[in-house]
């Protein structure tokens, strides 16, 4: 009985930690590539970033199928090697890592973005390396804005649903995370079972927009540092 | 020694200009939008020039016909930011310890105490940045600036944020640390008595290029054009024609005024006879006098007066017969003015050793 509402909230729980995990790396990497990248094709390479968000999820997911499916690129490549992603967990992963990536990336951009140019160059002069300045300079001073986004990824893979059905399907104790389940759910009629997940993502959430709440307000305050 | 050689071209003007420093410090005094900040910014590597060549300590920095552009890592450049740009995240410690962590920990210690102290910050040590007021924020940026010794020092208006007391202090140990370490700096200013007083020798821009460079003596007794003396504060520019030379002046005729004046000889510039030429005075070198009949003396009467702490501000309008308005501006310390009323008539008097004939 309760193993009914463990089970997609564990597959929930590992597909948000990888999935988060994935995005904030790829993310940032993205994020700090193009905002010193300043070729022709920026505008081009920012919108592929953000299209994921403004395309219907289904639409991704559908797409995702084509490209993983066993007669897509990718699929072909995995099928060679004996894999298989379609309808696996780490279907999950991948529709949540793709449908969170535009948030993570925006956000961390533009606080990226937002660090003074001159204190950047300040550290050039003073003969830190891209790397170091990255390190030692940029990320610390874009920390809240980062975390944010990282927060907001976060929900963002949580509440993954049409993507995910499309490429990952619903297979209990598989593939089913939480929205799916909780679909599946009042589909059955079963409204119990139903209400036990929606409490479960509801606290979720409420804690995710504390943190957010939490690093904003730090942010705020970081940026007092530079007025004299 | 620092060879610079710039072309930019710019939203609004073109930067063009070519200057070199040898340990002293060179003043580039201009309005802002004259390609003041850019030129640092050239040098310090944080920017491309389209063209030119940079040369620092027998170094070539940047060559667009070899194709050589260092990044500012290596160029041994201290960049002092009109905000200080201090890593707001760090002790002011951290902050001037950056450049120096190859050194040894205890060395690098060494050296940054050395710095907090060299520049009366030691009391501050550890604290951050956003503790610190702007006088001591600035004295940070010139410490962290400082620490990998740099063979040149950029400052980029680094007095403007602050009030005037405090600015004349830092100016006054900043050209005491130029002298005493012999260092090469590079001042961007736009208060002229700033670039005055530090610069040995004064770069004045004009629309991205350099109108005059020269001893700052030279540069503000001798203003090589109309544009220099009036951003040297010359601001009483009168037009006229050279009427004769005698053994050691020049008499100018000034037409609208109806007056023949005479003024210092220029050798610098082969004046000749009959040649168009302005004739400029500082306010603060024009006198009230009571002598009718002398050379230089102009009758006018006073159309406003401003007292200030310990001189007055007059604006005088010529007198003359063709309705016309001409206005002297003068600055009078107290100490020699007659108070006068607006509307009052009164005799000024132009010092031929203080005016300059500036050709057009």
């Amino acid at each position: 009985m309760t193993d009914s509402y463990l089970a997609p909230l564990w597959i929930s729980l590992k597909t948000v930690f990888t999935a988060t995990a994935i995005v904030f790396f790829l993310g940032i990497t993205a994020a700090h590539w193009l905002s010193r990248y300043s070729g022709r094709l920026k505008d081009v390479i920012d919108g592929l970033f953000i299209l994921p968000m403004v395309l219907p999820p289904t639409v991704v997911g559908y797409a995702l199928l084509l490209f993983f499916g066993r007669h897509g690129p990718a699929g072909k490549i995995l099928d060679f090697f004996g894999a298989n992603i379609v309808f696996s967990w780490w279907a999950t992963v991948i529709a949540a890592v793709v449908m969170a990536f535009p948030l993570m990336y925006m956000t961390t951009r533009s606080a990226f973005e937002q660090v003074e140019p001159n204190i950047q160059s300040a550290a050039r002069t003073l003969g830190a390396s891209e790397w170091r300045v990255f390190w030692t300079v940029t990320l610390p001073l874009a920390w809240p804005g980062v975390a944010a986004a990282t927060v907001l990824a976060l929900a963002r893979t949580l509440g993954e649903f049409g993507a995910t059905l499309m490429l990952a399907g619903n297979i209990p104790g598989k593939t089913a995370t939480i929205p799916v389940a909780l679909y599946f759910a009042i589909q059955a009629g079963d409204d119990q079972k139903a209400l036990v997940l929606v409490l479960i993502v509801l606290l979720f959430s409420f804690t995710s927009l504390g943190i957010v709440g939490y690093w904003k307000r730090r942010s705020r305050r970081a940026k007092g540092y530079i007025t004299s | 020694m620092l060879k610079a050689r710039i072309k930019k071209s710019l939203p609004g003007f073109d930067l063009d200009i070519e200057l070199s420093l040898d340990r002293e410090l060179l003043a580039i005094l201009g309005f802002s939008g004259s390609g003041k900040t850019m030129t640092l910014q050239c040098i310090a590597g944080l920017t491309r020039p389209d063209e030119g060549y940079i040369e620092l300590g027998g170094k070539v920095l940047f060559d667009s016909v070899a194709g050589i552009n260092l990044p500012p890592q290596k160029r041994r450049v201290g960049f002092v930011f009109q905000n200080y740009a201090l890593f707001p995240h760090m002790t002011i410690d951290e902050n001037v310890a950056y450049s120096i962590r190859h050194l040894p920990a205890w060395e690098a210690r060494e050296k940054v105490l050395q710095l907090l102290s060299m520049m009366n910050i030691s009391s501050l040590s550890g604290r951050y940045p956003r503790q610190l007021s702007a006088g001591q924020q600035q004295r940070t940026a010139i410490a962290r600036a400082l620490a990998p010794d740099p063979e040149v020092l950029l400052l980029d208006e680094p007095f403007s944020a602050l009030d005037s007391q405090l600015r004349e202090r830092l100016e006054l140990e900043l050209l005491n640390l130029q002298r005493a370490y012999r260092a090469s700096m590079l001042l961007v200013t736009h208060d002229l008595a700033e670039g005055y007083k530090l610069g040995a020798r004064v770069a004045v821009y004009h629309a991205g290029r350099i109108a005059q460079c020269d001893t700052r003596h030279q540069v503000f007794s001798m203003p090589v054009n109309r544009t220099v003396a009036r951003l040297t504060g010359v601001r009483n520019l009168m037009d006229g024609h050279i009427s004769r030379f005698d053994k050691s002046y020049t008499w100018v005729q000034i037409p609208a005024w109806d007056m023949e004046l005479k003024a210092l000889l220029r050798p610098d510039k082969g004046l000749v006879v009959g040649q168009q030429v302005a004739l400029g005075i500082r306010p603060e070198h024009v006198q009230i006098t009571k002598e009718e009949y002398a050379e230089n003396v102009v009758s006018s009467s006073v159309l406003q007066v401003v007292e200030g702490i310990s001189s007055f501000t007059y604006r005088f309008v010529v007198d003359n017969d063709k309705q016309e308005c001409h206005i002297v501006n003068a600055l009078i310390p107290e100490s020699s003015a007659m108070l006068l009323h607006e509307g009052q008539s009164c005799l000024v008097y132009l010092p031929p050793e203080r005016l300059i004939v500036i050709p057009e």
